[in-house]
């Protein structure tokens, strides 16, 4: 029990807290340094950020045949969660339109569900651990091992459950966000 | 993805969208627009183009130029205009949204209350009482026009009136207006409004030195260094060095 609680949910608690923290602090620096139209263009790099994120997604579908998947997961999770911040901050505390809301709210529930993911894949990894002396025995490269364990993790039956959640609530966000996207490209004098 | 879940959300999806095009100043609008506009807030393309944003050709398409500020966009009089002369005749383009904006979201991020003069005609920018009413203290309401001698045309302040040439205003002499200019009366001053110059001590000094017509300091002294003096009528001797210490010497 104090194991799950230390390393899985204090990590989890303190990695919302810390964006919730971050945004908090970035969007008063804005407003103190008066820097609070930097905060209208921050939605950019936060996209991008995100939709970098999804190379992640792509290989584990197997649409994108090279990268480490460990290191494609890491840099999911990290530009994700960038990409988040820069959003939130994007966002700030004005509430204009009820769009940019939505989407705003559908990708913090996203976030949220991505860091569950994270806790979940973490117990996944260690119950499969187990099966790599059955790899040892099979004669299989090191790294072959840790790539079949990794995948056999992300499979596992909590993970496969999780991403039925996870999927419709990004699908949800990415179609918000792309409304918001498209509106902004339509009214907004970039000329 | 079950298949039901895939219908839910494709649903949802299509309502947000509908919604979207039937009340789009709720949906993606980024604030209320003003009350002179509150018609036209579910119809975008009145003032927007798609892909490069608010058009000055559809504002003037209602606020005729030669009728800003004289007549409403529906041809009645101005009742209570908002500059004391009209001069969106004198501007030498009509570009609306170099200083207009709407939408609260929006004009939360514009600077409120600033003009570009350059986009006035070149007679009418100098003309800065057709607009402007003088200030009410005793400096301002003696001068006339010219006011491009202290003010610029960006910042009413800080005002470029050179007061070095009177006195300048070193480390020490960093202090309010008010503390030598009283009440505001930019026509007069006093030294004597702090500690180091009290009426006793400069009346002593002075007449140590002989000197008895010291009612106007900077008339002898442009600044704190107390060795520059300069008397009238002798500038040929160019800047005197004098002063108790060096009769002391």
């Amino acid at each position: 029990m104090s194991t799950l609680w230390r390393e899985h949910i204090l990590p989890f608690a303190l990695l919302v807290s810390l964006l919730a923290a971050a945004t908090l602090a970035g969007d008063y620096l804005l407003h103190r340094l008066d820097l609070v139209w930097i905060g209208r263009y921050l939605g950019i790099p936060g996209t991008l950020l995100i939709v970098g994120s999804l190379i992640y997604s792509l290989r584990k579908r197997k649409y994108i045949a090279s990268g480490n998947p460990k290191t494609l997961l890491t840099l999911h999770e990290i530009g994700a969660w960038l990409g988040s911040l820069l959003v939130l901050i994007h966002a700030g505390i004005h509430f204009n339109a009820i769009l940019p809301w939505l989407a705003t709210v559908a990708m913090g529930v996203n976030v949220i569900s991505g860091m569950v993911g994270k806790l979940l894949l973490g117990r996944s990894r260690e119950h499969v651990l187990g099966q790599r002396d059955h790899y040892q025995l099979r004669g299989m490269s090191k790294e072959d091992i840790e790539r079949a364990v990794f995948w056999d993790a992300v499979t596992l039956d909590a993970m496969t459950k999780w991403r039925k959640v996870h999927i419709p609530i990004f699908i949800v966000f990415a179609v918000l966000a792309l409304g918001h996207i498209i509106s902004i490209f339509l009214f907004w004098g970039w000329v | 993805m079950s298949r039901t879940l895939k219908w839910i959300l494709a649903a949802n999806l299509i309502v947000l969208a509908i919604l979207a095009f039937v009340y789009p100043h709720l949906m993606v609008g980024p604030g209320k627009l003003i009350p002179g506009h509150a018609k036209l807030e579910s119809d975008c393309f009145a003032c927007h183009a798609a892909f490069t944003g608010a058009e000055s050709q559809r504002c003037v398409s209602c606020h005729k130029p030669e009728e800003i500020g004289k007549l409403t966009t529906t041809g009645l009089p101005v009742q209570n205009p908002l500059t004391s002369t009209p001069f969106h005749q004198k501007l030498i383009s009509s570009d609306c949204i170099a200083c207009h904006s709407d939408h609260a979201g929006v004009k939360r991020f514009r600077p409120t209350g600033q003009f570009n003069h350059r986009l006035l005609e070149k007679a009418t920018r100098d003309e800065c009482q057709g607009c402007h009413k003088s200030p009410k203290d005793s400096l301002h309401q003696q001068i006339t026009g010219n006011c491009s001698q202290c003010h610029s045309q960006d910042k009413w302040t800080p005002a470029t009136f050179d007061h070095a040439k009177y006195f300048e205003l070193d480390r020490d002499h960093n202090v309010k207006c008010a503390t030598c200019h009283v009440r505001d009366d930019y026509s007069r001053y006093t030294c004597y409004g702090c500690h180091e110059h009290s009426q006793q001590k400069i009346r002593r000094e002075h007449i140590e030195e002989g000197i008895r017509d010291f009612d106007n300091c900077v008339e002898c002294h442009k600044n704190a260094d107390e060795h520059d003096i300069r008397m009238p009528g002798r500038e040929r001797e160019g800047k005197r060095k004098h002063g108790r210490k060096q009769d002391d010497d």
